[in-house]
Parts: structure tokens; sequence; C-alpha cells
């Protein structure tokens, strides 16, 4: 937007000039004879890129539709065909796949630990777009064979990370730039993460919000090329259902808000909750010795085993059939919340062990059994209200998802797609951002930037850009402390009326539009030349200077007043009504002042 | 691109622009082959992959109909949630655990099954059933007559018009259980124009008008059903019990003698018999009853109505007593010394006088003592037969 908001901007100016000497150009490539220049015109890299992106898609499609089946099979071998799990497998099964998976991270596949969100973005920021295909390998076994176990980790953020790699591989075989190659690993997440939640709005939207951080036409194209055609890739193996379906949701009275506001606030303190445990038992696991390594993630497994055997078998593995059910109403208010309590301990320790897994899935199972437990609870105090569990459950995800993924766009969207119920909007809106504002106040850094730190990588943190003041034109613009003269007006009046002032340099308003810029020591050599009696404008050079408009980005300036003493700041009603005047001097002096404020 | 990858030539200046841009269709057209390869080994994985878990979810389904079948409820509900595991989405599988579920008491959770498959079906027969049954149970009756109304006009498998006549039954049923009588009988009216001539079904909605208090209609269909099976006992009790709550006591004596004497032990139809017969014999204003005869019937009533009189006297009927102006007592001692034959033959205005007097104490002795039994009864009925006349 910014971009398109420079081009605008400068349209009128001097940079009119220039796009208007490259249409020719452009017409000869699209129009002309010659079968190479078509092939060239046809094959430019940013319509490669997007042809490309619907390969990524595709590719990321089947891979995660493979990765599905390959978590389905891990599941029957490890922990049977049933609904009910014998006690046996339920301990040894994710102790003893705990202990292969730790061999094979430490030392097959050590890029695979994770979740694959924070990798994706390194790619992005550090690497040049470059992830080892060995990684999704990697995070494909280790990942399906934790999930499998009953680890309590989810398949969507590995899936982001299997897609982003399959980007990063296809772009370096078709040796593409490297600002393209930068931008390649967010198409292929966009596309994994599609195909992973069958949500191809709310996959764009999270690498926009959370990887990419900007929106610009440019990559916009591709990642939803990419993500629609992954999720089509995967509709024709997995179909098309919603992941849950809950009835309609009505909202018989708007104080029933109050309750969904309720719940945002539960869920904002259990986010705040979940991410203090990752963070601080995180780096303390890290820093344990080599050799524990080894077993953290059986430990882990064992604990998980040990809690489903107990009673609560619902923690184990991604969760969604639990989640389902809690919809449904199978569970008491006090178990829900008793499982939310127990998930988040469960994942805690999956994640922080190191086992290959995201976070997606936990939020998602934490948040749906918060809502409803909230849900239920708030229907025994008040039991006119409407919503069913299923409704609160779909909100609670939402609201964990906005307060511990801290992608609040992304948290509505998801809502919405996985239910396909858009009757949920309002409860949504209103719970996601109570809880958004209220984890932010308790947890000021979100848990994929603390993550990161943790890592010894400084990645650009999204929410903190999102919330980065921007300086604008009229920040640094300065009053009109000068004469302006008309083009039309003689070379002698136009003397005269800069006479008094200090100034050296005067602005020059050009009919019927434009500006130009003169000197008074020009203005006297053309009058000493008898060129008084003259109109200004015909004595002005051809090329004008450019303008600018108070709203735009400082930085805009920054491209003009190295070659313009003083660039015009212009109503956008108006170009020819000056609002103020720009310098370099003033650029600079602003910069320095925001810099130590 | 062309600008860019002269860029790019210039630093690397290792491969030629030319080349590199004739290169990427070939590249595409092999990425393409590999994603045609890639396909079709993912479409093969897909096949097994669905098989395997088509028939993972059959075996648990067939587990948990023979388990719901044994009313094994427990069992039932875990085998069709491990069948659901293969396929969330199946109807039957989902339908099955909603009635393992209610067999278990689970109606809540059953409920959100149920509700979601009705949002899939509407019209399914069973699915609106099982919600009827439920709205029911909960006390929800505009809910569950909607359900049943839902259920009555609905697709089912198998023999339809079956379905609906049950599904009908049942919805008179809870109409009933609720003492909601006049939508019972307005469905009764309506399931009768569709059972045709079908004996077990008439006598079925016999028995319910009976219970809906329509005996007309009851003897209606009760008179169908013995049309085809005249020795059917139940049939012919109903009948009887029928005509005689519509005072039509010869017809209620045939039909109890006769179900009396294919089933003797029937009691309830001996008691009503015996009523009938009382009530037959002694009803003084019948037709073409000879005149020493009548006067008998009025005497004996006469002196049963005093017994009642006096065993009623508590001081609860003293007081009800009291306040009529004259008591029945002082009028029953009153007239007492003119009821005899030989007067009533003199004067046959005393008959309709001394009716009128039995039928008040029976009357109101039936509202402060209790129900009458034997010939007090009888008596009451009579006063009940002749009422307005």
């Amino acid at each position: 937007m910014v971009a398109n908001g420079v081009e605008n901007g400068v349209a009128n100016g001097a940079m009119a000039g220039v796009a208007s000497s490259s249409q020719p150009v452009a017409g000869r490539m699209i129009y002309g004879r010659s079968p190479k220049a078509l092939l060239n015109a046809v094959f430019r890299e940013e319509r490669f890129f997007l042809i490309l992106s619907v390969f990524i898609g595709i590719f990321s499609g089947l891979a995660v539709v493979c990765f599905r089946f390959a978590i389905g099979w891990s599941r029957l071998y490890l922990l049977g065909t049933g609904a009910v799990l014998s006690p046996t497998r339920l301990l040894l099964a994710p102790t003893l796949t705990g202990l292969v998976i730790a061999a094979l991270v430490i030392h097959v596949f050590p890029l695979a630990r994770g979740s694959g969100v924070n990798q994706t973005k390194a790619a992005l920021y550090i690497y040049n777009g470059f992830i080892p295909f060995r990684t999704a390998i990697g995070k494909f076994i280790t990942a399906a064979m934790a999930i499998g176990s009953g680890q309590s980790l989810g398949p969507e953020d590995p899936s982001l990370q299997i897609g982003a790699c399959i980007a990063s591989v296809l772009g370096r075989q078709m040796r593409l730039s490297r600002d393209r190659m930068r931008l390649i690993a967010p198409v292929g997440a966009a596309a994994g993460l599609a195909a992973a939640f069958n949500a191809p709005i709310s996959a764009v939207l999270f690498v926009i919000e959370e990887v990419i951080g900007r929106w610009t036409a440019g990559i916009l194209g591709s990642v939803v090329l990419s993500a629609v055609s992954s999720v089509v890739v995967m509709r024709l193996f997995l179909g098309s259902e919603s992941l849950f379906r809950i009835p309609a949701v009505q909202l018989e009275r708007p104080s029933e808000l109050i309750a969904y506001a309720i719940l945002g606030i539960v869920g904002g303190l259990a986010s705040a909750v979940f991410s203090v445990g990752i963070t601080t038992l995180r780096p303390k696991f890290k820093a344990l010795p080599l050799w524990t390594q080894y077993l953290q993630p059986a430990l882990a497994g064992l604990l998980i085993g040990i809690i489903a055997w107990l009673g609560a078998p619902q923690v184990m593995g991604a969760g969604y059939e639990a989640m389902d059910e809690a919809m449904h109403g199978r569970f008491t208010w006090q178990f829900l919340a008793m499982l939310a309590g127990l998930k988040i301990v469960a994942t805690l320790f999956s994640f922080v062990s190191g086992t290959p897994g995201g976070m997606f899935a936990p939020t998602l199972f934490i948040g749906a059994m918060l809502g409803a437990a909230v849900g239920g609870a708030e229907h025994v105090v008040l039991p006119h209200l409407s919503g069913s569990p299923g409704t609160y459950a779909l909100v609670g995800m939402g609201v964990l998802f906005a307060g511990f993924l801290r992608a609040p766009m992304t948290s509505v969207f998801m809502v919405l797609e996985v239910s396909g119920n858009y009757s949920i909007i309002l409860p949504v809106i209103v719970a996601n951002t109570i809880a958004y504002v209220i984890s932010r106040g308790l947890r000021p850094i979100a848990i994929f930037d603390m993550l990161t730190r943790q890592d010894g990588l400084e990645l650009p943190s999204m929410e903190e850009l999102r919330e980065e003041g921007v300086l604008h034109v009229e920040d640094a613009m300065r009053a009109v402390d000068i004469p302006v003269v008309d083009a039309q007006q003689t070379v002698a009046e136009a003397l005269q009326i800069v006479q008094a002032s200090s100034a050296e340099e005067f602005l020059v308003r050009l009919s019927p539009s434009g500006w130009n810029s003169v000197t008074k020591q020009q203005l006297r050599t053309l009058v000493d030349e008898g060129k008084g009696g003259t109109s200004l404008g015909s004595q002005l050079p051809i090329r004008q200077i450019p303008f600018l408009h108070p709203d735009l980005p400082l930085e805009t300036a920054l491209r003009y007043v190295d070659r313009w003493p003083l660039v015009p700041v212009v109503s956008r009603a108006n170009v020819r009504q000056l609002e103020g005047v720009i310098s370099e001097r003033d650029v600079l002096e602003r910069y320095r002042e925001f810099g130590e404020s | 691109m062309v600008a860019e990858h002269e860029n790019k030539t210039g630093v690397e200046g290792q491969f030629d622009l030319r080349l590199y841009v004739k290169q990427q269709p070939v590249m595409l057209a092999l990425l393409a082959l590999v994603g045609v390869i890639f396909f079709l080994g993912v479409a093969g994985l897909s096949r097994g992959y669905h098989a395997q878990r088509e028939a993972l979810g059959d075996r648990w389904f067939s587990r948990g109909v023979a388990d719901l079948n044994a009313q094994r409820y427990d069992g039932a509900v875990a085998d069709f949630r491990s069948a659901l595991l293969y396929s969330r989405d199946n109807y039957d599988y989902q339908l099955n655990l909603a009635e393992a579920l209610i067999g278990r008491g689970r109606t809540a959770e059953a409920y959100s099954y149920l509700v979601n498959l009705w949002e899939r079906q509407p019209e399914n027969g069973l699915v609106n059933l099982e919600l009827a049954r439920i709205a029911a149970q909960r006390g929800q009756r505009d809910q569950a007559q909607r359900y049943y109304h839902n259920a009555i006009y609905a697709v089912w498998p198998g023999d339809q018009e079956a379905q609906r006549r049950e599904t009908r039954f049942e919805l008179i049923e809870y109409l009933l259980r609720i003492n909601a009588q006049a939508p019972a009988q307005a469905e009764l009216m309506a399931l009768q124009e569709n059972l045709g001539e079908d004996p077990a079904q008439q006598k079925r909605a016999g028995a319910l008008f009976l219970r809906a208090q329509d005996y007309e209609h009851a003897l209606a269909a009760y008179r169908i059903s013995l049309r085809t099976n005249r020795h059917d006992e139940a049939a012919l009790a109903g009948a009887g019990w029928a005509a005689f709550q519509l005072g039509r006591y010869a017809v209620a004596e045939h039909y109890l003698q006769t179900a009396m004497a294919l089933n003797p032990n029937d009691t309830d139809s001996e008691e009503r018999l015996k009523t009938t017969q009382l009530v037959l014999r002694m009803d003084p204003f019948r037709r073409q009853i000879p005149v020493n005869e009548r006067d008998k019937i009025v005497v004996e009533a006469f002196a049963t109505a005093g017994t009642r009189l006096s065993s009623c006297a508590t001081p609860k009927a003293a007081a009800a007593s009291a306040s009529s102006q004259p008591s029945l007592a002082d009028s029953w001692a009153k007239l007492k010394p003119q009821i005899s034959e030989q007067q009533l033959r003199r004067n046959p205005d005393l008959v309709e006088q001394a009716m009128e007097l039995v039928f008040e104490i029976e009357r109101q002795t039936s509202a402060t003592c209790g129900a009458p039994t034997g010939e007090d009864l009888a008596l009451l009925l009579i006063s009940k037969l002749h009422e307005g006349n």
C-alpha cells in the first residue's frame, strides 16, 4: 500500500516522466512479433513466480496429504485402532517413540526441532529463502511419529514448514533471483498451512500477519495462488468438509456478548499462563546436559501417557476428535476445564522437550476446552443463554489463537473457516479482541518472538512492526516562509517579489499544474540578459520538481530532498495549493527527534 | 526479469540470459511431469489409506451395532466412537452413536449429535423421532410435537407407512401421558383414517381412543377389529367398556358376556358386566317393563338409596345434608311410608318422585362419600342415563 501510495504521489510530478518513458518498451515486449520477445514477456520473473506458486501449492498440498496419512498410520500402529486405548499402549507408545524421535532429531535431523514457524521466518529474513530439503524429510517423519504416538502437538506448523521447504527447493531449482527466493518460503508456508487447516484465507492471513509482516500486491498474489491450489489438492484426497461443524448461532440478546467477553478474559489469562510456561521451561530444558535430550521427548511422552491412563486420553495427539466431542456437549464443564489445564501441561512438556510438532492444534484444543468450560459454567449461572457448547468451544479456539499465537486477524477468520459458520462472527470478534489485549498487556513479547530470541536470532517482530509508529511528511514539513511566484508572472515581477526575502531558492507554481523552483540569482541573470519582460514559465527548465502530500510516509521524502533543496508539500484536493515545504534538513531533523524519543 | 537477470548475469557472469529464459518452459514442463507422478503416487496411497480406514470403520460399526442390539450401551458408545475415528462424518455411525448415548441416558450428548444430523438431513425420520423423544423427556412439548410431526411426514427406510404409523402411535401415547386429550383425539382421528381394516391396528387405536375418552370412536374401532376376528377377547372387552361408557348397556352386556366367555379370568370385564347387568335390571324406566316389576325395582332402589344414605352419615356428609333444605334424610324418611308396591300401583306419580330422590341421594353421596359400588353404582349410572329426561 505504501509503495502504491508513493508511486501515485509522484505520478503527477517528475516521476511521471520516467513512467511514461518506460511504457513503449513494455508495449513492444507484449505486442511485438518477435517470438523471443514474447517468450521473454511470458516468462518475466514475476509471472513465472506466479506459475511457480501454483506448483508450490500443488506439491505442498500433496506433501501435506501424505503427512496426514503418515500421522494416521502412525496413530493406528502405535496406539491401536479403537477410541478406547489399552493402558500398555498408552504408556509405552509415546515413551518409546519419544526415544526414537530424540535420536533422530539429535543425529539425523537437527533442524526438525520445534514448530517450524520461526524456521520459516528465519529462512525469509536470514537465509535468503534457503531451507534444506532434509529438514522437510525430518519434520515429516519425526512429527508424524510424535503426533501419532500421542505427543501433545499438532500437524499444522510442521505442514507449514514442509510447504516452505518444498517452495525453497523448487525456487532453488528454478534459479530464482535473491529477492524472489526470500519470498518463496512464505509462499510455501501458506500452501502448507492452508492444506493442513483446510482454510486458505486463514493461511494467507497468518503468513502475511506473522511471517512476512506486510501486504504487497506482488507477494499476495503468489501466496493466495499457492494456498488455493494446495487446498484444492488436499480436498481432492481428504474431502472438503469443515474441520468442525456446529449449529448456527443465534444471539437472542446483544447482552449475551458479555458471556463471550468473559470467555475473552479467561482466554487472555490462560494464554499468558501458557506462554509463560513455555518461555520459562524451554531454556531450562535446553540448558540440561546433552544426554538428557535423548530422554526429554520420552519423558514428555510418559507424562502424557500417565495423564491419559489416569482418565484424560483426550490430551494425546492433536486432539481434534476430543474437540469435536466437546462441541457436542460430551463433557461436563468441570472436566472440560480440567482438560484445558492438562493439555497446557502436556503441550508444555512435549514442546519444550524438543519434540517436533506444532502448537496450533494444542492451542485450538485448549481454547475449545476452555471455551466450552466457560460456556458450561455460565449456563449453570445463567440458564437462559442461547449459545451451545459448540459455540463457546469454537469462540474459545479463536480466543487462544488471538491470545497465545497473537495473530488477531487470523484468529477471527480461522474460526469462521474451520467451522464454515459465519453467524458466529460477533462473539468471535469481541472475545478475541479482549483476549489479545489482555495477553498483550501481560506478555508484551509474542510467543514466536520470544522463542526466536531464546534461539539467539533477531527476527523482526511482526507485532512490533504492526504497532510501530510511522512518520509522515506532515510531521517534518514546515510552513511556507518564502514567497511563491506564479509562472505567468514576468521575470522582473518575480524578482521584485523575492527581492525582499532572505532565502535564495523559491518555488514557482506552474499552470495548469505542477511546480518548479528558481533561485534569486537565476532571476537576476535573466533580468541582466534583458529577459525581464518575458514570462517566468518560459524561462524555466522543462523538467518539473516533484511534490509530496502531507500523508505520505516520511521515507518517501528522502527520495527527493537530496536532489531538490526544497520540495513542495501540496494538498491532495488541489495540487496548486501549497501546504508546506520540506528540505533534507527538515527530514533528518525529524528522524533525529524521533530516534531520541 | 530481463533487467534483473542482466543484473544477475553481470554480478555472477556465469550463465547466458537467453539460455536461461529458454530453459524455464522446459523446467516447468519437467515440474509438471514430476507433479503428475507425485499426484498419481499420492492417489494410490490415498486409495489404500481410505480403504483401510473404511474397513476399520465398518468393523467397529458392526461391533457397535451388535452391542447396541444387545443393549450393551457402554460398549456400543465406545465402538461407534472408534468407528467415527475413521469416518467422522458418517451419518449412520453418528446416528447409531446417538442412539447408544440415548440408551446410556446421555441425552444431552446425543441431542447435540442429533441436531447436527438433523441439519444435514431434516427429512430423516429416525433423527426426528429421536429428537422428539428427547424433547418429550425434557418436557419441551411444542418441540416434541414438532419433531414427532416431522417424523410422521419424514422419509423412512423400509416400510415407510408402518414407520409413520408407529410414530403417530408414539405421539398419541406421549400426548395421553401429558393429559393432552384434545390433540391426542385429533391425532387418533388422523391415524384411524390410515389404518384400514387391520384388526390389530384398529384394536390398538380403540384402546387409545378409550384412553382419550373418545368412546364413540373407540367402539367403532373395536367393531372394525371384531369384523375380522369375532373372538378377540381384548377387542370384545374394549368394545364392551366403550359401550358401557356410552351408556349403551345392552350392547356392553353383549360384548362383555362374550369376552367373559372367552376369558373368565378377566376381572375388569367381570366387574363391568356385573354393573351393566345391574343397570339393566335396576332401571325402572326401561321400555316394555311390566308395572309390577317396575314397582318392585323402585322399592328396592329406594331401600338401597336409604342404606347408602345412612352408611354415608359421616360428619362431613351430615354437614352437607344439613345445608340442603330439606335434608335428603328427611325427604327419604318422609317418603319412606309411601314407597310400597301397593302404594306405587295406586299412585304411579310416586315412581317418578321416589326415583328422583334415589338419584339425588346417589349423586350427593358419591360426591361426599366416594365412588359407589354395586347397586349404588348402578343407580348412579341409571341416573346419568336419564339425566335431562
